[in-house]
């Protein structure tokens, strides 16, 4: 449908929470603003993200992002975080303009979650 | 028809009965004419226009001459409130309505204040009822207006028509009734009850969009300023070329609804009792409204710990309301459900049930089940989230 408040990619990754959870002995981060509650949590091997997972109280928009983080950032470099833009997810999932403040919740805790990273790797 | 969903949200809109698509294809077949022309065909328009005055009027029990068709509720709304107060503001400029009003009221009562009308807004309690001594502490010797609606489109809350009713004719104020959710629904005798302007629409009973009326009693002092100019249709009150098949299937409608509201009243009861026996020990689930005297064909219910947005895309493709349809893109939560005490959260994370007529048990089940589920996923996904 044209008006469909949701993308189709939105649609999807609200559907398919496969990164939903928490892990064991992760570096995590806790942010609760905007009417939104994140939790990120990520494993770290040899520089690399190994693991990430996500837990969120918010509008299907903050949980698709949530998970079109955690499938595009796995695998990739930890330092790759800082340059995570809440812009690039609301132009991926066409998160409509004013939804970008809970959008930007996320951003901070995906810069949180990297300055947490590059300080020192999970045990 | 196949369908890709289950429809509940009946208080927002009914699908057209058949047989009232059939008899507004006839009209439109044979009686398209203008019913103000005079020729034969201008006649029978009109024939078709009283045989549906007469069809309204019996559901309601009130004489087809004190019923003026509008575009829908709205329409009625605003003739029946802003006609009213301006036709008696030589006597005096106070209002009085309620704040979990229909917006179409609302509305009409915020633009009157900006036109030098005083509004009193009264709060309900928490189970959404207005207490009459309320309203009669409220009325003042300046009052000329209240209009309080008698079942509301969010939550199903009844309000006691008879007694607020009686106390405004005690002291002489018009009383307006917003029963857009009522009429057709539950029986309504308005020889019996107290009531001025009655507001409706066609479309909340199974009837088309696009066509209402406003009863106006034939009583002293009771009557409304036009808001629409521009011809002699309807005593002038309401000009416009009359949408002649539209009212003859309003018409049908409620000659429909009055053979059938008893059993149609069983059914919904019948099918709120399952749903709510679907889903209230699912913890921290809350009924907004009163479930034992509130209308049954709507049953909303908010929950703690869930956001109202994901919840109602998860219950997808069940066809509910997050607030009233009107409002539904806001992201504000409920000004009705606010109003009756519940925080911001509880509001936005309500959802509107409401069946009807062609609603069975076994999609109100499935309704039930859905919840459940979506509420346990959300949950899931959120725990242990920041504190």
């Amino acid at each position: 449908m044209s008006d469909d408040p949701y993308s189709p990619l939105v649609r999807k990754h609200f559907a398919n929470t496969e990164h939903a959870g928490d892990l064991a002995g992760a570096i995590a981060i806790n942010i609760d603003e905007q009417g939104v509650r994140l939790r990120l949590s990520a494993t770290v091997k040899n520089g690399r993200i190994q693991s990430l997972r996500f837990r969120a109280w918010g509008c299907p928009h903050v949980i698709a992002a949530c998970e079109w983080f955690c499938c595009h950032y796995e695998g990739e470099p930890g330092e790759s975080l800082s340059g995570f833009r809440a812009s690039d997810i609301m132009r991926n999932l066409s998160v409509p303009v004013e939804k970008t403040g809970r959008i930007l919740v996320l951003e901070d805790a995906v810069r949180s979650l990297g300055q947490r990273l590059g300080g020192g790797s999970a045990p | 028809m196949a369908k890709d969903f289950i429809y509940l949200d009946y208080a927002a809109s009914t699908p057209v009965d058949p047989r009232v698509t059939e008899r507004m294809q006839e009209c439109r077949d044979s009686g398209f004419a203008n019913p103000s022309s005079n020729h034969v065909a201008g006649r029978l328009s009109r024939a078709n226009i009283a045989r549906a005055a007469e069809q309204l009027a019996a559901l309601l029990n009130v004489d087809p001459a004190t019923l003026i068709w509008t575009s829908g509720a709205t329409e009625s709304d605003n003739l029946g409130i802003a006609g009213a107060a301006r036709f008696r503001s030589h006597r005096g400029k106070h209002l009085v309505t309620l704040l979990t009003e229909h917006k179409a009221v609302t509305d009409v009562f915020r633009m009157l204040e900006k036109q030098g009308f005083e509004v009193t807004w009264l709060k309900p309690a928490d189970d959404g009822r207005l207490d009459p001594a309320m309203l009669a502490a409220a009325l003042r010797k300046d009052t000329q207006l209240a209009s309080i609606m008698y079942v509301n489109n969010e939550t199903g809350v009844m309000q006691d028509i008879e007694a607020i009713g009686s106390i405004c004719r005690e002291h002489d104020v018009l009383f307006h009734v917003d029963a857009a959710q009522a009429v057709g629904k539950i029986a309504i005798d308005l020889q019996a009850l107290p009531v001025d302007l009655l507001s409706l629409t066609a479309h909340k009973f199974y009837g088309p969009k696009g066509i209402g009326a406003l009863y106006i009693a034939d009583r002293p002092g009771c009557h409304v300023e036009p808001i629409l100019f521009g011809g002699g249709q309807q005593q002038r009150i309401r000009p416009g070329t009359l949408p002649a098949d539209l009212i003859a299937g309003l018409g049908l409608a409620a000659e429909i609804a009055q053979s059938r509201i008893d059993a149609d009243l069983d059914h919904l009861n019948a099918l709120r009792r399952r749903l709510w026996a679907g889903i209230k020990d699912i913890e921290g689930v809350l009924v907004n409204g009163d479930i034992e005297s509130g209308f049954p064909g709507i049953l909303n219910v908010s929950v703690v710990d869930v956001e109202g947005e994901s919840l109602l895309l998860e219950l997808e493709p069940i066809c509910v309301a997050t607030g009233s349809a009107c409002n539904s893109k806001s992201q504000e939560p409920s000004y009705v459900l606010r109003a009756l005490g519940r925080s911001d959260l509880l509001a936005q994370s309500a959802i509107r049930f409401s069946m009807g007529r062609p609603t069975t048990e076994h999609e109100v089940e499935l309704a039930a089940r859905r919840y459940r589920e979506a509420v346990a996923r959300l949950r899931d996904l959120a725990t242990a989230a920041a504190t």
